[in-house]
């Protein structure tokens, strides 16, 4: 018997897919966006000899295709320093890794907004450089940065499907695995399609609503 | 260097594929760029089911991944009965998902062009299709020439995925090389670096390009 039919099991394995794909698109980003700040933050204070090296970094990540990157860190890395590395591991370092040099750049352009008036003048006021960076610089970048970081993030939604490559089982591997059983590839390739539409548009959706709530303070609100 | 000559008697067969990345992502461009100018003239059209088509494609296309329509086309077209080989198969892929980008930026370009100036053309007797190509596009094209280059500089880092419907382009090559010699960290290295130092190139251009075609505005 060939199980050449769609079964009502293959709509389990999709979820699973877009379990994996959602939990590692969650994971890189709270991981990308974290790192990104740190960055942005040792970048503005010019912590000596961090900034040319941060530069460069960024720079390859954003200048190079990921499906290369997930290649040097899944068969290159355990080959040069002799470790183990699961598809998983490696698809959650590199992809976090290029949403970090992303949100590095935004983060980066988001403190340069801010004009230097507003530093000196806290600075005269006698706050803090911590003050200074959680009351003054913080809330202006993120209302600078949240619009592009959402654009961002909804192209590393799809960028998680080329970790299929190195064999995670994502939303794309299960297609891969629908479309060589069933031989329907029409149906199975428009369904994944369809998913990763509805998921890009959702994450669009309340990204847009972040972003209002942010700008909304930025607005002349009435005396 | 040890490593230079394990890899030495690959560098034809990676030049190779570098051709091929070459030619791939010129074909891509050309057809991006006409696809691109053909659904941003639709979408800036006056027909709202010209309109309506054109701001589907531009949306569905941006909003799915590139490897599953990649697969879509690669398992699908011959279904249809249409055999083509994956290298065609991908250069098509290719210029389909950079049109919907080229669309936006082109667009983009449209709308900021003064509406007085389509009037003036109007009134001077130009057909529509005259108005279109001779006055709207090379302005808008003119505006839109460095977004138009990180659009580029994606579609060739997009091109790479190619790898993965047996096109033996630049990262199909390496991964050929990197498990020959098993030296794939080094490999991989390299070539990440070769792409970055292409693209950074190529931003250069794009840099030169945008002032050269804008050397008589002011202000920017």
């Amino acid at each position: 018997m060939r199980y050449a039919d769609f079964t009502p099991y293959d709509i389990v394995l999709l979820l699973q897919g877009l379990g994996v794909t959602l939990a590692l698109f969650v994971g890189t980003t709270v991981i990308g966006l974290l790192l990104g700040l740190l960055l942005a933050v040792v970048h503005h204070y010019r912590v000596p000899g961090c900034r040319p090296v941060i530069v460069v970094v960024t720079e390859a990540l954003k200048n190079s295709p990921v499906l290369v990157q997930l290649f040097l860190v899944f068969f290159g890395i355990p080959a040069f320093l002799h470790v183990r590395m699961t598809p998983v591991e490696a698809a959650t370092l590199t992809i976090s890794l290029n949403t970090a040099a992303f949100a590095f750049v935004i983060f980066r352009s988001g403190i340069e907004s801010i004009e230097r008036e507003q530093i000196e003048a806290a600075e005269v006021f006698g706050l803090s450089r911590a003050r200074i960076l959680r009351l003054i610089i913080a809330p202006q970048a993120a209302a600078f940065a949240v619009g592009p970081l959402i654009g961002i993030l909804v192209n590393q939604l799809q960028v998680t499907s080329l970790i299929s490559v190195i064999g995670v089982f994502d939303l794309t591997k299960i297609g891969n695995i629908l479309n060589l059983r069933t031989l329907q590839p029409f149906i199975v390739w428009a369904v994944i399609g369809l998913i990763y539409y509805t998921a890009a548009k959702t994450l669009a959706h309340f990204g847009g609503r972040i972003e209002a709530a942010l700008r909304k303070s930025a607005q002349w609100g009435g005396i | 260097m040890r490593f230079w000559r394990v890899i030495e008697p690959y560098i034809g067969f990676l030049l190779q594929g570098f051709a091929l990345t070459v030619a791939a992502c010129l074909l891509a461009v050309i057809g991006a760029v006409l696809l691109g100018a053909l659904t941003a003239s639709m979408r800036s059209s006056g027909n709202r089911l010209v309109r309506g088509i054109a701001n589907v494609y531009g949306d569905v296309f941006r909003n799915v991944p590139f490897l599953v329509q990649l697969f879509f086309f690669f398992y699908g077209l011959p279904e249809l009965g249409i055999y083509i080989g994956a290298f065609e198969t991908g250069v098509i892929a290719l210029s389909i998902a950079g049109g919907a980008f080229v669309s936006d930026v082109i667009l983009s370009g449209i709308l900021t062009i003064d509406p007085g100036v389509i009037d003036a053309a109007k009134v001077s007797g130009l057909s529509r299709v005259k108005i279109f190509t001779r006055i709207v596009l090379p302005i808008a094209l003119r505006v839109s020439v460095r977004p138009m280059g990180s659009v580029l500089i994606n579609l060739i880092l997009t091109s790479s995925i190619l790898s993965t419907i047996t096109v033996n382009e630049l990262t199909g090559a390496a991964k050929i090389v990197a498990a020959t010699t098993f030296k794939p960290f080094e490999v991989y290295a390299v070539l990440l670096v070769l792409y970055a130092a292409l693209t950074t190139l190529m931003s250069f251009a794009i840099s030169a390009a945008h002032r050269r075609l804008n050397r008589f505005m002011t202000g920017g």
